[in-house]
């Protein structure tokens, strides 16, 4: 890195009467991660099923821990030996971030505006949809929440889960009964005891309940979006290298999803490019990394790590998983979803 | 007289004697052998208990009670959190030490103050290494991948350990005769006890490195145990002060007219007593204190609890939490009662000397 980076200051130097340096210098927090050579990523106090969960053998695994993975991948090659998981909870994650505990959170962390202001936080372009979702039992035949109509829905009272699910049966003019339980065990209880005809809660958190009814089958998630909460990776604010960094990491994940690059054939893909934007984001012709303080090929390790995005979604929540979430807005837009790379030149 | 009434006869006496007694005996017998029967029924007759995945329990239905395979696959978890695999040998090697140290220092061969120091301190050194390795060939595991029972354990003893010298010597401060040491002692105890221990840890753990310099900080961990230990000395210090006043105050005359000097009185006379005397509310002390260790899992740390909600948080186990939840119940009240039985003897031993 040191010797890239002598490199970079003679390049630039030797370049500094015809054009702007080829090579940026990276920030203060790469530079801190890239000395130290270990990346400090979060985990969860216990378990985050679906995001950051722990195997038999002690070991993190999971979506946001595959974006940990990921990170750390691009920024050394590989992440094994330099990615320490710091266990955190959801109260301890922002002073966790500004105190230097932790260098990153990526950790399902919704993207708000008092975050974004008054806690000096910067956040990613979102990774994922956390989407309210209604689950009904695959029998009424529903294919979407309209199909409940005269029916009714269970919801924790008093939550914005009730407000939205309520915004959403009057905007669109259903007869929906909500019947409300105090507490998130007993809306779920109430459901599969068939209480209500549908059941409200966070798209991923509704996977997780699904798998403890007697037969997961019997139950469908459906696909329309009654709320969302946009998820996103938190760096402090002042550290624009950085920032960058945790977009082009997404970047990449899309991008390769859209020109169908996977953890299989990202070694042939590096060897023979279909097309220029591709061989550039693995590393085969310079650019995609020395702009970000990073190695050419930064964005081949990543691939070759965890796979595009599609991937990491379908191995930790979707079809690979025992969660079984459809994709739904989680797609990339070619697919009827919300997430896009953008333009690597 | 009564050694010689007869089982059968003791019985109809003290539970059949009227008609009234006969109905509430058998009304709550009755109530309490069905209670039993479905506790024994879901954790011993119908449980499961083989098994290394969840498809034993799922495959016959919601029919069977407990589903101990959890146990089976995930123990390792919850004893030892996200210590790494191959390396936990050592973390439970490290957790015996640490109880054979307190155990040994339970004997009364060892309760003179070298020898008690001597043991705590080779305890400690030697569980330090082992967890922490990095020498010998053992590989460095930094302490926030330290979890499950041992940093219980650990953090237990070590505010044990630490908070009650500190506790004493807060004690002896609070009596003292000159105000200027006694009333801000009294002040810091009353500050100390008004703060929920829980935002006492949060300032150890979130607020400290912001205020202090890098090199004063030291890990997370002793953070906490340094603001645990003193939070549990602040009332550990008042109960020991109720030890003082318990003592009749013709002692501290007569040793004084002895000519017995501060120390002298303090460690001869006044201690031993004052020990005594605030015995019970001490050991209650301690079980509180290996209770609430269960809090710094809110500051992430990977303790016996929080890695028993690990191992049932994955998809797989989800439905077995009731399951873990017992196993770690089981874990803290083996402890507990331990602690509790070893008053008892304390107790029972010390009486014996009293009269």
């Amino acid at each position: 890195m040191r010797k890239l980076m002598n490199l970079a200051a003679a390049t630039a130097f030797g370049a500094a009467t015809m054009a702007v340096p080829a090579f940026a210098q990276g920030g203060p927090t790469l530079t801190k991660v890239l000395d130290r050579g270990t990346l400090l990523c979060t985990g969860h106090n216990g378990s985050f099923q679906g995001f950051a969960e722990v195997d038999d053998q002690g070991n993190w695994t999971g979506l946001d821990i595959d974006l940990c993975k990921g990170l750390a991948s691009g920024l050394f090659g590989t992440h094994e030996g330099n990615l320490e998981i710091v266990p955190i909870s959801w109260a301890q994650r922002w002073p966790a971030l500004q105190s230097g505990d932790v260098d990153v959170i990526i950790k399902a962390s919704g993207w708000t505006m008092s975050r974004d202001t008054e806690l000096n936080l910067n956040f990613s372009r979102p990774y994922l949809i956390g989407a309210f979702q209604v689950m009904s039992l695959k029998d009424l035949g529903a294919e979407n929440v309209a199909g409940l109509d005269g029916g009714s829905i269970c919801v924790a009272a008093g939550t914005s889960t009730e407000k939205v699910m309520a915004a959403f049966i009057e905007s669109n003019q259903l007869e929906i009964e909500l019947i409300t339980f105090e507490k998130t065990e007993e809306v779920n209880s109430s459901y599969f005891a068939g209480r209500c005809d549908g059941v409200i809660e966070w798209g991923p958190a509704l996977a997780a309940t699904r798998l403890q009814a007697d037969n997961p089958e019997d139950h469908v998630i459906l696909p329309d979006v009654v709320a969302l909460e946009a998820e996103g990776i938190v760096v402090p604010h002042g550290d624009d290298n950085w920032h960058d960094i945790q977009n082009w990491l997404l970047a990449t994940l899309w991008f390769a999803e859209q020109e169908g690059v996977t953890q299989a054939n990202v070694d042939e893909m590096k060897a023979n490019p279909p097309t220029t934007a591709v061989g550039k984001m693995l590393g085969a012709t310079p650019g995609y990394g020395s702009r970000l303080g990073l190695s050419d090929d930064w964005g081949y390790h990543v691939i070759k790590a965890i796979g595009n995005f599609g991937e990491v979604y379908e191995r930790n929540l979707g079809s690979g998983s025992s969660y079984k979430l459809p994709r739904g807005i989680n797609n990339l837009w070619t697919k009827g979803g919300v997430h896009y790379p953008m333009i690597i030149d | 007289m009564s050694a010689e009434v007869s089982f059968g006869r003791k019985v109809r006496r003290d539970f059949f004697a009227t008609p009234l007694d006969s109905v509430i005996t058998l009304a709550f017998s009755a109530l309490l052998i069905y209670l039993l029967y479905g506790v024994l029924s879901w954790g011993i007759f119908n449980a499961i208990w083989g098994g290394d995945s969840a498809d034993v329990c799922r495959a016959d239905g919601a029919k069977h009670g407990a589903c101990w395979t959890v146990i089976n696959v995930r123990w390792r978890l919850i004893l030892f959190g996200l210590y790494p695999y191959e390396e936990q040998w050592r973390s439970a090697i490290a957790c015996m030490v640490i109880l054979v140290t307190a155990v040994l220092s339970c004997i009364p061969y060892f309760w003179t103050g070298k020898r008690l120091a001597l043991t705590w301190i080779s305890g400690f050194a030697a569980f330090y290494l082992l967890m922490k390795g990095g020498i010998l060939g053992l590989p460095l595991v930094v302490e926030r991948d330290w979890g499950g029972l041992s940093l219980t354990v650990f953090i237990f003893s070590s505010v044990a350990m630490i908070g009650m010298p500190m506790s004493i010597v807060i004690a002896l401060m609070r009596r003292s005769k000159l105000p200027l040491i006694a009333r801000p002692t009294a002040f810091l105890i009353d500050v100390t006890r008004s703060l929920p221990l829980l935002s006492i840890m949060f300032t150890a753990a979130v607020v400290i490195p912001f205020v202090l310099p890098q090199w004063l900080q030291g890990d997370k961990l002793y953070r906490i145990i340094i603001g645990f230990a003193i939070f549990f000395a602040a009332y550990q210090a008042e109960i020991i002060r109720g030890g003082f006043q318990a003592v009749p105050s013709g002692q501290e005359e007569a040793s004084a007219a002895l000519g017995l000097n501060y120390w002298q009185n303090l460690w001869y006379i006044m201690l031993p007593q004052v020990f005594r005397a605030a015995l019970p509310p001490t050991i209650n002390q301690f079980v509180i204190t290996f209770k609430e260790t269960s809090l710094v899992v809110l500051i992430g740390f990977f303790e016996v609890l929080a890695s028993g909600a690990a191992a049932f948080g994955t998809a797989e186990w989800k439905f077995a939490y009731k399951e873990v939840y017992v196993f770690v119940g089981l874990i803290f009240f083996v402890f507990v009662l331990s602690l509790s039985r070893y008053g008892a003897y304390l107790e029972r031993r010390l009486s014996v000397e009293q009269r």
